[in-house]
Order: structure tokens, then sequence, then C-alpha cells
């Protein structure tokens, strides 16, 4: 297990500078710099050609491909990811001030998401081919189909046409300042991403589930005259539930996308939001730091649940 | 004796078969017994069909051109007024209604019209050609790219099948959008071939990871061990005996992912990344999100028509995989 885990870490790393070398190499391929995008907008003529060549000596642009690259990973070797050529201000700083925004959309939409496909998954399993299962699997088929956005949309509209709720866009609530409105906030994207998040859980749950009523403790349980909702979660989800664990760095995985578009759309002042924000204005170090950053939460997350998985299910060994 | 003539006769049987196998009615006959036993699985293949048949055909019914801007005399335009009274009322100084919406099935337009007074009936048929440009295309990439790869690493294994492995596993470290926007923003203005282009490399790395777990499962079985047994060199056992056995798994990556790239394409057009001068579903949607609450036919129309796409190509793909090869259920 250990050297397991130890092999696991390295192949992390590998991985790792794979991913900081795409982004590297992703940022540098495109048509236009920070540079350019700010000057461009200010600025016309010749002054305005002269004051991009400074601005790109200054941001450092200007060395060649190679030097930029070795300086870059230097700095990601000691855990420096850049600073922001617009703030100044470090990647950490700014995605320190973001993440506890995201993590509080990104924790509803997953409570949503478990708390609508886990009742979901069983009872659609435990009434198979009954018009109850065939609904709810509808509806989880649906909700793939349906990207975030359209979701979020008609839940908008709906909320505007009965005049539910106001939905401030506006003053920035946080659930710790203002709860109330923080809720009213959050509520619809949580809600579709949740939706998004929680039909691919739903569809492989059922299929467990299946799976695991077709055993013989199902039915040794059942012969022992347990009533049947202790049979259905003591025995059946508790081992239904356990694939669905491996699939959680895919889910999130899945959010942070759907974060993306949310936290523009909702214009919640997350890394979603903020990473999209600084692709277009070409500020590549935060924008790198923030995938890299992403990328390794996933990637450890993805270790994490294969440690946790063989340690749930003592009959998975890993050599 | 009675033996071979038994094989004849199952041989004569089985000819009679494939030969009765040809006629329409019995095609249409075995689809029928499929659609029988997985309903959900036909409804998504005649939604499929649907949509197929609007893409084709799209230059053919869509009534308008989906760019021009269709414009209404404005009975309360006064070249007269004065500047005064125009600013009280916009109305006044122009010759054209300001307000272009029109609601849908109120009069010529079908659908209504856009903000620009653009026929939504004409967009929305142009953007499911749009889509399915868009999502065949780039599983047809993700597909031949991801085969020829997963062909390669997983019958030589090895040192290149390790570094292969590892690039897959940084594509899909990323959270796919992500990726998508930064090769996308390769172009100022992202053209229709860029975008299937970055979707189909998001896909090489799915069918990459199927096909090869395919290869390496049909590299141990004998037949392989015969080919080289009698001296087949290795690109003839990878050509007529390992890729013919593993079509199953192709079609299957083939098929089911189609709803995802339409599905990844609409977010991006979305946020303002997708082809840049092409009518999109995705795009549409964001126009409409501006007047939601006077006007929500445009972003609800486009939805809808992306919703119904993707679970179309969803439930046939599911379908296919159900038929052709259902361990790959889950992948």
């Amino acid at each position: 297990m250990t050297n397991y885990i130890i092999r696991r870490l390295l192949l992390n790393v590998l991985v790792l500078w794979f991913v900081a070398t795409m982004v590297f190499l992703g940022t540098h391929a495109l048509p236009s710099d920070f540079a350019q995008k700010r000057i461009a907008s200010t600025m016309t003529g010749a002054s305005q050609v002269e004051a991009i060549e400074f601005a790109r000596h200054e941001l450092g642009l200007d060395k060649p491909l190679w030097r930029q690259y070795i300086d870059f990973m230097g700095e990601l070797a000691r855990g420096d990811l850049g600073h922001s050529y617009e703030s100044k201000l470090s990647t950490w700083t700014e995605v320190g001030r973001r993440v506890t925004t995201t993590l509080e959309l990104g924790i509803m939409t997953l409570f949503i998401s478990f708390s609508i496909s886990i009742p979901i998954g069983v009872i659609s399993a435990v009434k198979q081919n009954t018009w109850i299962d065939y609904l709810l699997r509808g509806v989880a088929i649906l909700g793939v189909a349906m990207p975030v956005f359209v979701v979020a949309i008609f839940l908008s509209l709906a909320v505007i046409k009965f005049d539910l709720f106001q939905i401030d866009v506006l003053g920035r609530p946080h659930f710790w300042t203002d709860p109330l409105r923080a809720l009213q906030l959050y509520i619809i994207p949580a809600i579709a991403g949740g939706i998004a998040g929680g039909a691919g859980i739903m569809r492989l749950l059922r299929s467990q589930m299946l799976e695991v009523m077709r055993q013989d403790y199902i039915r040794t349980a059942r012969a022992k005259g347990l009533r049947d909702d202790t049979v259905w979660i003591r025995h059946a989800l508790k081992n239904a539930m356990l694939p669905v664990i491996t699939i959680m760095g895919l889910t999130i995985s899945g959010l942070v996308g759907g974060q993306i578009i949310l936290e523009t759309m909702f214009n919640i002042d997350g890394m979603g939001r903020f990473l999209f924000a600084r692709l277009n204005l070409r500020d590549f170090p935060p924008f790198q730091g923030t995938v890299i950053i992403i990328c390794f939460v996933l990637v450890t997350m993805n270790l994490l649940v294969d440690i946790l998985y063989a340690w749930l299910d003592p009959r998975i060994r890993y050599t | 004796m009675a033996h071979t003539e038994q094989a004849a006769s199952t041989l004569q049987s089985g000819a009679a078969e494939l030969g009765r196998r040809r006629t329409f009615g019995s095609v249409m006959r075995q689809a029928g017994r499929l659609a029988n036993r997985n309903k959900l699985g036909a409804f998504g293949v005649l939604l499929v069909i649907f949509v197929l048949g609007v893409a084709i055909l799209a230059p053919w019914i869509k009534r308008y051109d989906d760019n021009t801007q269709f414009q209404t005399a404005n009975p309360k335009f006064n070249p007269t007024a004065n500047p005064l009274d125009i600013a009280q009322d916009p109305e006044l100084g122009s010759p054209h209604i300001l307000d272009r919406w029109e609601s849908p099935l109120g009069g010529d337009h079908w659908l209504g019209t856009d903000a620009y007074g653009r026929d939504l009936y004409a967009r929305i048929v142009t953007g499911a050609r749009l889509a399915v440009i868009i999502g065949v295309g780039a599983s047809v990439i993700a597909v031949l790219s991801g085969t020829f790869v997963g062909l390669v690493s997983g019958y030589f294994s090895g040192k290149l099948d390790l570094i292969i492995q590892r690039l897959v596993d940084a594509i899909q470290a990323f959270p796919g959008l992500v990726l998508l926007m930064l090769i996308v923003s390769v172009m100022d203005q992202p053209s229709l071939f860029l975008t299937v282009l970055a979707l189909g490399f998001l896909g090489f790395a799915v069918s990459v990871r199927i096909v090869r777990s395919s290869v390496l499962a049909v590299s141990q079985t004998a037949f392989v061990e015969a080919a080289r047994s009698y001296g087949a060199g290795d690109f003839r056992i990878m050509l007529r005996h390992v890729l013919p056995n593993v079509l199953a798994s192709v079609l299957v990556v083939f098929s089911i992912s189609i709803g995802a790239y339409i599905l990844a394409e609409a977010s991006l057009s979305f946020l303002g990344l997708g082809p840049a001068d092409k009518t999109t579903w995705g795009k549409m949607v964001n126009a409409g999100r501006n007047s939601i609450d006077l006007h929500p036919w445009e972003s609800v129309l486009s939805g809808a028509a992306i919703t119904l796409t993707v679970l179309g190509f969803n439930l046939a793909g599911d379908a296919i995989r159900d038929e052709v090869d259902p361990r790959l259920r889950g992948r």
C-alpha cells in the first residue's frame, strides 16, 4: 500500500508537470498578450507600439520562450505562482480571497446533488420498472442533457415571473454576513450545478443498487426478517455507494466547468469567474496558477478517493 | 457424414438468413424488435433522425436567412418631429420600430424574432446544422486519433505507453471547459474548425483510454499469439487481428460522446468563445438572457433545442452501447 501511494504520488508529480507545461504553452500560444490587450485600448499610433514594447519588457514577456519556461518552472517548484499583471497581487492572494466564495457555492452544489441523487437513485432501483422509476430516470437523463446555464435561466425565469424572491447579483452577500440574501443568490446556481452533477451520480447509484440487490447477503437479510427499508439503506445502499465514491473526482471536475459558467452568470466573485476573466484579459500568471491549483486539487482528490476506496472495501488491494 | 450434412444445412440456412436480411422489410422488422426491447433508445434514435433531418435540410426549410434583420415600419415615425419630442419618445425619430422583438406564433415568423429582428425559426434550424457538424465532427476527430494512438499504445505497451498514458492523464486532469477555453483562445475569433478540433482533442483522451483497454485485452488472446507464431508482422496483426476486434468499442466511443460535445460547445458559445461568425444555440441562449423577463422565448427555445438534441444523442449512444458492448456501461 505504501509503495502504491508513493508510486501514485510520483506519477501525480509527472502529471502536474505535464499540466503546467500545457498551460504554459497554451497561454503563450495565444495571439495577444496582456500588454497588447491593455494598451491597445488606451493609446494609438507610434506611441502605442512603443508603450507595448515597454510594457512587455517590464512584464518579462520579451524574453525568449525557453527562458520564460525555465523561470516559470523554477518559481512553480518553489511554490510561487507569480503575480497578476493587473493587480500586482500574488496569485495565492487573489485565489485566497475567492476560495471561500467558490467553496460556498461548491459545497452547496455538492450537497444538493447528493441530496437529490441518493434518494432518487435508491427509489428508482427499488421500484425498478414501475412508472416512478421511469419518471425519475427520465428526470435524470434530462438533467444530463440540459446545460447548467439553461437550467439556471429557466429557474431565474420562474423566480422572476412568480416574483419569489430578489436575486442580489450586485451586493455579493456571504453566508456569514447575510445568510438569507446569500441563500437567495446561491440557490439557483447551486441547483443548476447540482442537477448536472447529481444526474450522473443517480444513474451510477441506480445500476449499482440493482447489482447489489441481487447479492446473496441481501436475500439473507430479507430471510432474517429485516424490514425493507433497513435492507435497502443498511445493506444495499451502503455497498452501492462505494463505486459512487470513485467517481467523486469526476463529479467535482465536472462541477468546475459549471462553476465557471454559473459564477460568471450570477456575478459571483469566485475562482471560476476569476479564471475566465484572467484568460480574457490575458493576465497569464494568475490564470496559469489557478489552473494548476485546480488540477492539483483534482489529482490529489483522485488519489485520496482511491486510498479511501481501499480502506472502505477491504477486498481491494493495490500493489 | 450426418455431421457434415447438418453443417451444410446450417450454412445454407445461415446464407438464407443473410439473404433475407437484405430486404427492407426485414431490416425494419429487426429495428422494430430492437425498439421494442429498448423504448428509450428508440426514442433517442428518432430524436437523432429528426435533428439530422433538420440539419441536412436546413438551407431549404429555414424560410428566411438567419442573419437578416427584419424591420417593421414605424407608424408613429415623424420626420419633422423636433429633437425635444424625440428625446421624450424615441419612437418618433426612427423609421422602424426600435423594439424589434416579435412574439412566436403571432405572425409570419413562426417562432418570433430576436432583439435584432432576426427570424428565430431560421436561427434555430441553422443552429441544428451547427450542432450536428460540431458534435459529429469532434467525435470523428476524437475517434480517429484516439483509435490510432490507443492501438499503438496498447499494442506496443512499454515506455511509449507510459508516456502516452501520462499525457492522457494530464489532459483529463484539466476540467474540460478550462482546456477548451484555452485552446479556443488561440484565435481571437475562434473558427468553426478550431472549435471542432478543440473538442476532438478533449475527446481524444477519452477514446485513447477506452480503445487502449480493449486493445490490451485483445492482445492477450490466443489468435493474436497464433498470428504472431506464423510470422505475421506487428503492423499486420494490429490491422487485421486487433483492430477488427476493438471496432465495437470504437463504435461505442464514437456514438456515446456526440451529445457531450454538443453540450460543451454550447457552454463555450454561451461564454462567448464559440465559433465567431456562426449562429449557435449557446450564443442564442446568452443573447436572450438579457431580456429574459420580457422576451424569454429566444433563451427558452434555443435552450430546449440544445436539451432535446443532447438528449437524443445521449439516448441513442446509450442504446448502441447496450447493444454492442454492455461491458462499457459506466465508463
